[in-house]
């Protein structure tokens, strides 16, 4: 079932979805994520979503859209073949910075 | 000066009877009671010449188109009834024109007066009195009393009870008037309710799922001055019909009958189009007249060929829409039933997967916006639509062009190799419009297209679409209300069509469009999705004003076909 995990690694507060981000519960994904952001720069992992609807999607630009403006980082984690194929399908996986785990956003964000 | 009706009703209680208001409920009863003027009328102006002591009276009533008074009804010595004066001519003739009481005390020496009817029958009218019939709607008539028995002129009084005597007969005139029209009106309507009727009988009846030849008429008024047909032959050639007689109503009607039956008949007899043609108008010009004529094209479709030959008079271009493109195939005989001895060229051409479609002039007529649909408009048309099965295609260009305003009969006609088989239903479920619910449908409409071996990647595709799809009715069509959204998938031929409905209020489908990508923002990304993944949507209002259809297409060959 769907689920949502926020967790602190050092600078950066990682939030990992499971499950199928549709209508039904992606404003509270989106609640999760700019809650977040108020202290801290975000990496949502998205590896274990088998599915993302367009209002899953505008909750993560909402997220990178919050983080410009208050200069945080914000980046994805993990993506998922489903996701990723809905990301190019709006254009966005370009517009977003994709990482493959929290590894690589830590030393990104060290860096 | 005349009385006011209060000072008359004073005169006549206090004066030595009350039979005026006796009389005067007397006629109202009566002309109120019955609608056949013939029978009241001579008996509401004899009791009025008897209370008002006259000798003679008469009713002339107005012909407005020709412009003249006529006499209906005459009470006395001499019978006017037929007489007929110019509307301003005489006493009779003033009085309607200035709508106003008129008394003529010494008829002899007043120039106003018509003398003919005296010096024809040496009646000698001495004194009269001329009241219009006026109702809310003008004025009808004028009643008009002449001699009073006792020698003495007629004075205000008289022409004041006239007056109100008047009241009830005007208005049983134009009650009459009314009710006559009425029956007219309805028996006009049972008349075009029958030629209807007759003439939807004149088309051919749908044929079986696999048939070639689609057609569908939009009917602008009550009665239609189109028609299509098709039939076989015996050595396998499909022959089909689509025409337009120019006018409307039902002359042209009849005339389509004529025209629909005659080029039937002359098609069923195998000949080529062109000579087809000609024959039908031999016979449409000896019978055609008044600016009439009549436009058509004809034509046969060979299966096992694939070929088409037809011929045109005087109708619009057929348009084959085959691997994304539209072509124009014009045949430009002139219309039937002008001239005789005309040629009609022959068009031949090979439908193979392509699609070909036969519209009347209405279809370019339909109003879009300030100009026409136009020959242009048609062809948008036409490749908006290309994806979709062709029932379906009929069916939302049809009502594409009755959002737009038709004009004139609009009919459509479609040539194209369908596969045989019939259209099949996947899915059919109906769920509440609730988030909740969505992603039991998706799990649903997975397993359903996996049976039906969509591949996987396009199956995740289609479920997204969807679910986009019935994310917008929740969030925009219901917008916080409660209902249920129909979904149903039906695969006909190598098209996969998706429909959903709901109970939602209508939506324009004018405001739904995607965003531009290029803006990077949240929210308004589900029309782009389904834009994106669909090869055509569309939506379309349900009559009525309550509710939604959004019909989505994707073409995927069938299994078995790709195997």
């Amino acid at each position: 079932m769907n689920g949502i995990v926020s967790e602190r690694h050092g600078d950066l507060q990682l939030i990992k979805l499971e499950g199928e981000v549709d209508l039904s519960w992606s404003g509270r994904v989106r609640d999760a994520i700019l809650a977040a952001l108020d202290n801290a720069s975000v990496g949502v992992d998205l590896g274990q979503v088998s599915y993302i609807d367009s209002s899953g999607i505008a909750a993560l630009v909402e997220g990178l859209q919050t983080a410009r403006d208050s200069g945080r980082r914000f980046v994805l984690l993990a993506t998922s073949a489903p996701v990723l194929a809905v990301l190019e399908l709006a254009r966005l996986d370009r517009v977003f910075t994709l990482l493959p785990d929290l590894a690589a956003a830590r030393a990104a964000e060290a860096g | 000066m005349s009385a006011t009706a209060a000072d008359l009703l004073a005169h006549a209680a206090a004066g030595d009877d009350a039979r005026a208001f006796v009389l005067l409920a007397e006629l109202s009863e009566a002309l109120a009671v019955s609608l056949d003027l013939r029978r009241t009328l001579p008996f509401a102006l004899q009791r009025i010449a008897d209370y008002m002591e006259a000798e003679a009276a008469s009713l002339f009533l107005l012909d407005e188109d020709a412009g003249v008074l006529e006499c209906k009804v005459c009470i006395g010595p001499v019978d006017l009834r037929g007489l007929r004066l110019a509307s301003d001519q005489g006493i009779v003739g003033r009085s309607l024109t200035d709508k106003s009481v008129i008394i003529v005390a010494d008829a002899e020496q007043d120039p106003r007066v018509y003398k003919r009817v005296d010096e024809r029958t040496g009646f000698i009218t001495r004194s009269l009195v001329c009241v219009p019939l006026t109702t809310a709607k003008g004025t009808l008539g004028v009643l008009e009393l002449i001699n009073k028995r006792n020698g003495d002129p007629f004075d205000a009084i008289d022409a004041g009870i006239l007056r109100l005597l008047a009241a009830p007969t005007a208005m049983a005139i134009s009650n009459a008037r009314l009710a006559n029209e009425l029956v007219e009106q309805q028996r006009l309507k049972r008349e075009f309710d029958l030629a209807r009727r007759l003439q939807k009988l004149l088309l051919p009846k749908r044929r079986r799922a696999g048939f070639p030849l689609l057609a569908v008429n939009l009917p602008a008024h009550e009665i239609s001055g189109d028609f299509y047909d098709y039939f076989d032959l015996p050595d396998g050639r499909i022959g089909f019909v689509i025409g337009d007689v120019a006018g409307k109503g039902l002359d042209a009607a009849l005339l389509m009958t004529r025209a629909a039956s005659l080029l039937r008949w002359a098609g069923k007899d195998g000949l080529p189009p062109g000579a087809w043609l000609r024959r039908a108008n031999e016979e449409l010009c000896q019978t055609t007249h008044g600016g009439r004529f009549v436009c058509a094209a004809v034509g046969y479709y060979t299966r096992t060929s694939g070929e088409v030959v037809m011929a045109g008079a005087g109708f619009p271009p057929a348009l084959l829409y085959q691997t994304g493109l539209c072509t124009e195939y014009r045949s430009d005989g002139p219309p039937l039933g002008i001239v005789v001895g005309q040629e009609f060229h022959e068009v031949r051409l090979r439908l193979g997967d392509g699609a070909l479609y036969f519209f009347s002039d209405g279809a370019t007529d339909v109003r879009k916006g300030d100009g026409r649909l136009g020959q242009d408009g048609m062809r948008a048309l036409i490749e908006r639509y290309a994806g979709a099965a062709p029932e379906a295609r009929l069916r939302m260009m049809v009502s594409e062009l009755r959002q737009l305003r038709l004009v004139d009969d609009t009919t459509l006609l479609l040539l194209e190799e369908t596969h045989a088989r019939p259209p099949v239903v996947l899915l059919q479920q109906s769920f509440p419009a609730e988030a909740e619910r969505l992603r039991g449908m998706r799990a649903e409409l997975r397993r359903v297209l996996d049976s039906a071996g969509v591949p996987a990647d396009l199956r995740d595709r289609l479920v997204l679409a969807v679910d986009e799809a019935c994310c917008n009715i929740i969030r925009h069509a219901y917008a916080g209300g409660s209902g249920d959204i129909v979904l149903s998938l039906h695969r006909d031929g190598d098209v996969l069509e998706f429909e959903l409905r709901d109970d939602a209020p209508g939506v324009d489908p004018e405001r739904v469009t995607p965003r531009d990508l290029a803006e990077c923002r949240a929210g308004g990304l589900g029309v782009n999705f389904i834009d994106a993944l669909m090869d055509g949507w569309r939506l379309q209002p349900r009559a009525g004003g309550v509710g939604n259809v959004l019909r989505m297409w994707k073409r995927c060959p069938a299994a078995e076909e790709t195997a």
